[in-house]
């Protein structure tokens, strides 16, 4: 009898303590503090999110990219800008275009910084181009009825002490996810996980569910680097007379056919 | 103007997105990517902007003919990680210039590093020519 006490008791102490540390490590918020910039030595921006060509070499036959025909097809027809087939005079880019924002996770291929501002409501994630920021709200939910948008409509919430997980749907879909063109439709719900692994680094696990476009869902990935030279130095942004005024100085005398000159 | 606009935004943008990590392909249609053409001039103007930084120098040959060139670093962002900044290049600089020069001849290109008269070092391109960085 008294050796039943014993253990029952040890085993009430012992679900006591789990039960503790479980609370203890949810409730802990990771600190996301600091300037990330992409980590040149392990991918850098890159051009495309498929992780077997971040190139962009195999644009639209990718192995890890489950297209619907007609994503496919819409990705093969896009001229980019970038990767091994650059078109720049006839680039169909809109973000290259237009100025027009490009949306993440197509933000997350560009040389700029972000930056994580945490509060008990939301969390806000700033970016050096544009500049552009987005709001995920914390204990939230996505409204009943979005109205689609650039950045769509974003909840978050922290898991294991270490990591924020952004949900976000509502987006419109006039962005590429990329620089390849890799297309989205309206249905896109991405989400996005991003891990403080250490003081310096900072990781990001996406998973890319949209059944307007896509088979199945799929992932990507983007590392961080902390950085130290300062955030927003520069303004980043998108301007089409600033564009003109470098195409002239550079672009139309490389571009002009030394017969012309 | 239109077209012109378009592609003007095209290449600029362009240029800018793929610069980081593809440096293989960077100019790849436009710039000789397989050897720097060096060039001892005087800067006229260091343009520390969007879409990308411009330095503007001249360069005076033997028979005392000078060309106006200008060569194209990375966006400013980028530059301040490497360690530029707005003053890493004045006005009347002696400089040595490493450029990636347009294969049609025209005096303008990619600027791959520069030497300061005092011997200082500016890179302006990390790991160019190099392999890309493996996916994670």
């Amino acid at each position: 009898m008294r050796n039943r006490a014993v253990v029952s008791a040890a085993a009430v102490m012992t679900l006591m303590t789990v039960s503790l540390v479980l609370r203890a490590q949810t409730a802990r918020i990771p600190d996301l503090s600091g300037d990330w910039a992409p980590d040149a030595r392990r991918g850098g921006i890159g051009q495309s999110l498929s992780l077997s060509d971040t190139g962009g070499r195999n644009r639209g036959n990718e192995d890890d990219i489950p297209y619907q025909p007609w994503a496919r097809a819409k990705t093969l027809s896009e001229k980019t800008s970038t990767g091994a087939d650059p078109r720049f005079d006839e680039t169909t880019d809109p973000q290259v275009l237009y100025c027009e924002p490009p949306g993440v996770p197509h933000i997350y291929l560009w040389p700029i910084k972000t930056k994580f501002i945490q509060t008990p409501e939301a969390v806000y994630i700033l970016h050096e181009l544009g500049p552009y920021y987005r709001i995920v709200w914390l204990n939230s939910k996505h409204p009943a009825d979005t109205d689609p948008q650039w950045w769509g409509h974003s909840i978050g919430r922290y898991e294991n002490g270490n990591t924020l997980v952004v949900d976000t749907v509502g987006f419109n879909d006039k962005t590429w996810l990329d620089q390849m063109g890799h297309p989205h439709t309206e249905q896109l719900h991405l989400t996005e996980r991003y891990k403080r692994v250490d003081q310096n680094t900072l990781e990001l696990e996406m998973t890319i569910d949209d059944p307007g476009a896509y088979t199945k869902p799929w992932n990507a990935h983007r590392n961080f680097t902390l950085s130290k030279t300062g955030f927003l130095r520069y303004q980043q942004i998108c301007s089409v007379r600033e564009n003109q005024q470098f195409f002239d100085n550079l672009g139309t005398p490389a571009a002009t056919p030394p017969s012309v000159k | 103007m239109k077209n012109r606009l378009f592609v003007a935004t095209a290449l600029a943008a362009g240029l800018l997105l793929f610069s980081h990590t593809a440096l293989p392909h960077h100019g790849a249609n436009l710039y000789d990517t397989t050897k720097a053409v060096v060039l001892k001039g005087t800067v006229t103007k260091f343009v520390w902007g969007n879409p990308h930084n411009q330095i503007f120098f001249d360069v005076t040959d033997g028979k005392g003919e000078v060309a106006h060139w200008v060569a194209s670093t990375e966006p400013p962002l980028v530059m301040l990680e490497r360690g530029w900044t707005v003053k890493s290049l004045n006005t009347g600089d002696q400089v040595t210039a490493y450029v990636y020069a347009a294969k049609n001849g025209a005096p303008v290109g990619n600027l791959q590093k520069v030497v300061l008269a005092n011997g200082k070092e500016l890179t302006a391109y990390q790991g160019r020519g190099g392999p890309e960085p493996p996916p994670r």
